[in-house]
């Protein structure tokens, strides 16, 4: 449905956008993550023709952005961030001036602005002045104004930005009902926003894709580094140090220390173990028993723990500005 | 054509609902009905509206820059021409519809001083020739046209209300100089002296009052009109590249 290739953008001498590439199929909803000044808000700016690309190409639904832009830009409904409206108006008179753009017809306008307001539970402001409505609901209309003309792809950059806890749970609960039926790219630097709402994220460091896939396969995926906790009795003369030392050798292991807290029972030879694996190194649980089993020593808990989304955009981050700050163009 | 008209009604509407279209029909219906007592008003005078449609179109110097100001500068400060380029709707549609609600809103501002007329009618002896009347206002619709061109191009510019405004201000003022005072001066090369008088306003404005119809007048402002127009359109397009 999405198809982008090789996009970037450079603004004077800033390359915001350095050769993005993705594709989403139709009815995925994707989160495209990063920090501020990642380069999020001009990709998706490229995606729904606000902005063309330097170099690349954008396709919706096999419509060139560029080149077939206003057949392209119909299949597309986008609230850009802080979602500005006019203010003198009302969200009805917007929704049909907006519903007049897409060519749609005065019975067509009543109908999807009716049950657009409707959807986005802003029907009671209908008929007040966008300037007077609070943060919450004008976002909520601008929201309306993305869905009026049922586009099957929605496009929402900062979709909670500015808003108070109940209105963000609220715009989420909207946004995956909207989900159901469309493809959807959110853009956020929230991270549980898109780890609630989306089944795939992006992540966007330093103009260019970090990550891509699943929340889960970032997490814990074939690529992630894991760590894991090992409860396991050792020598009662030996302390946890022993049995640190006899599972180090596993490969794939990155570093093997005493956890901070141990066992009540340490007097008996228990001992708990913090294990952290190397990325890349796949699933150690069964080296690591085996390497336990083979050393004599008993295991009574192994468990891994998944690494929060929180940790990975972290880690991804954090590697990007290396480079970046190195090519000094960022 | 119709997201045009959609974008100029809405302009329209928009400068209906904001104070500063009130205020300036009611500073220009105001400076009219003033002008046209004390310069036409006056007994023993001959019933026409020429003295009105010279004073109007140096008043439309300062109030076409005020109806135009905010006609793109306000998109590009508030972020809202961002839901318009992401609608299928050209930048040229985009421009001439901006352009088609100043023009509108430019007509209802004119529309109260037709009042005037009704008093010059009732009141003249003799009763006034139409022909110059309607003539007139075809001059005074045309120049503000052209001006309002002007200041479109400059609201495309930039995302500042009071740089459109001054810059539009200051390039008008400054070919009313160039065309009325150093024209004239006599130093300047003659070629050059019949250039800055043709792209002159106020003589041909002075022409349509009398009710001559020069054509190259009309063509003259239409085309002015037109070339600004389209300007402020390349200058919206080149937008997105920067």
């Amino acid at each position: 449905m999405i198809l982008v290739r090789e996009i970037s953008k450079s603004y004077g001498k800033v390359r915001a956008v350095r050769g993005v590439s993705l594709e989403l199929a139709t009815g995925q909803v994707a989160g495209l993550l990063g920090p501020n000044g990642a380069g999020k808000t001009t990709t998706i700016r490229m995606i729904t023709g606000v902005l063309p690309p330097d170099t690349g190409s954008v396709s919706i639904d096999g419509l060139d952005m560029v080149t077939q832009s206003a057949k392209a830009r119909r299949l597309i409904g986008y609230l850009p961030e802080s979602a500005p409206l006019y203010p003198e108006m009302t969200p009805l008179g917007y929704l049909d001036y907006r519903g007049k753009l897409y060519g749609l017809s005065r019975k067509q306008r009543q109908r999807a602005a009716l049950v657009a307001l409707d959807r986005c539970r802003v029907g009671a402001m209908a008929r007040r002045r966008i300037g007077a409505l609070s943060k919450g609901y004008r976002q909520r209309v601008g929201l309306a104004s993305a869905m009026l003309h049922d586009p099957a792809v929605l496009i929402l950059d900062e979709p909670t930005n500015g808003l108070d806890p109940s209105q963000i749970r609220e715009t989420r609960g909207l946004m995956r009902e909207l989900a159901q039926d469309r493809t959807m790219l959110i853009c956020s630097h929230i991270l549980p926003e898109i780890e609630r709402t989306c089944d795939r994220v992006i992540v966007m460091a330093g103009g260019r894709v970090r990550a891509d896939g699943a929340p889960g396969e970032l997490t814990c995926g074939p690529g992630a580094p894991a760590r894991y906790t090992m409860e396991l009795r050792t020598n009662p003369s030996a302390d946890a140090s022993y049995a640190a030392a006899r599972l180090a050798p596993v490969a794939g292991v990155g570093s093997i220390r005493p956890d901070d807290h141990q066992p009540g029972d340490a007097h008996a030879g228990w001992a708990r173990l913090i294990v952290e694996g190397e990325p890349g190194a796949g699933d150690l649980r069964e080296a690591l028993s085996g390497a336990a089993g083979d050393a004599g020593l008993f295991v009574r808990e192994l468990t891994t723990r998944r690494r929060s989304l929180e940790e990975v955009f972290v880690n991804l981050v954090d590697e990007a500005q290396l480079p970046s700050s190195q090519e000094g163009d960022s | 054509m119709r997201a045009t008209l959609a974008i100029a009604s809405r302009e329209v509407g928009s400068l209906l609902r904001l104070p500063v279209g009130w205020v300036v029909i009611a500073l220009f219906t105001f400076l009219s009905a003033v002008i046209f007592v004390n310069g036409t008003l006056i007994p023993g005078q001959p019933a026409t509206m020429r003295y009105f449609f010279a004073s109007a179109s140096w008043m439309l110097i300062p109030v076409a820059p005020a109806i135009s100001m905010r006609l793109i500068s306000e998109e590009l400060r508030s972020g809202s021409i961002e839901p318009l380029r992401t609608a299928p709707v050209s930048d040229s549609a985009v421009v001439w519809g901006k352009y088609l609600g100043a023009v509108g809103f430019l007509g209802l501002m004119l529309a109260p001083t037709l009042a005037l007329v009704v008093v010059l009618v009732a009141v003249g002896d003799p009763k006034p020739d139409p022909g110059p009347i309607i003539t007139g206002y075809l001059g005074l619709g045309l120049v503000g046209m052209l001006y309002l061109a002007v200041g479109l191009l400059a609201s495309t510019l930039t995302s500042s209300q009071t740089l459109a405004f001054l810059g539009t201000l200051m390039f008008l003022i400054l070919m009313m100089v160039l065309s009325g005072v150093v024209a004239t001066a006599g130093s300047l090369p003659e070629w050059l002296s019949k250039a800055l008088v043709g792209v002159g306003v106020q003589a041909r404005v002075r022409d349509l009052a009398k009710g001559v119809i020069d054509t190259g007048n009309v063509v003259f402002f239409l085309a002015g009109s037109a070339w600004f127009v389209l300007l402020a359109s390349a200058a919206l397009s080149t937008r997105r590249w920067r």
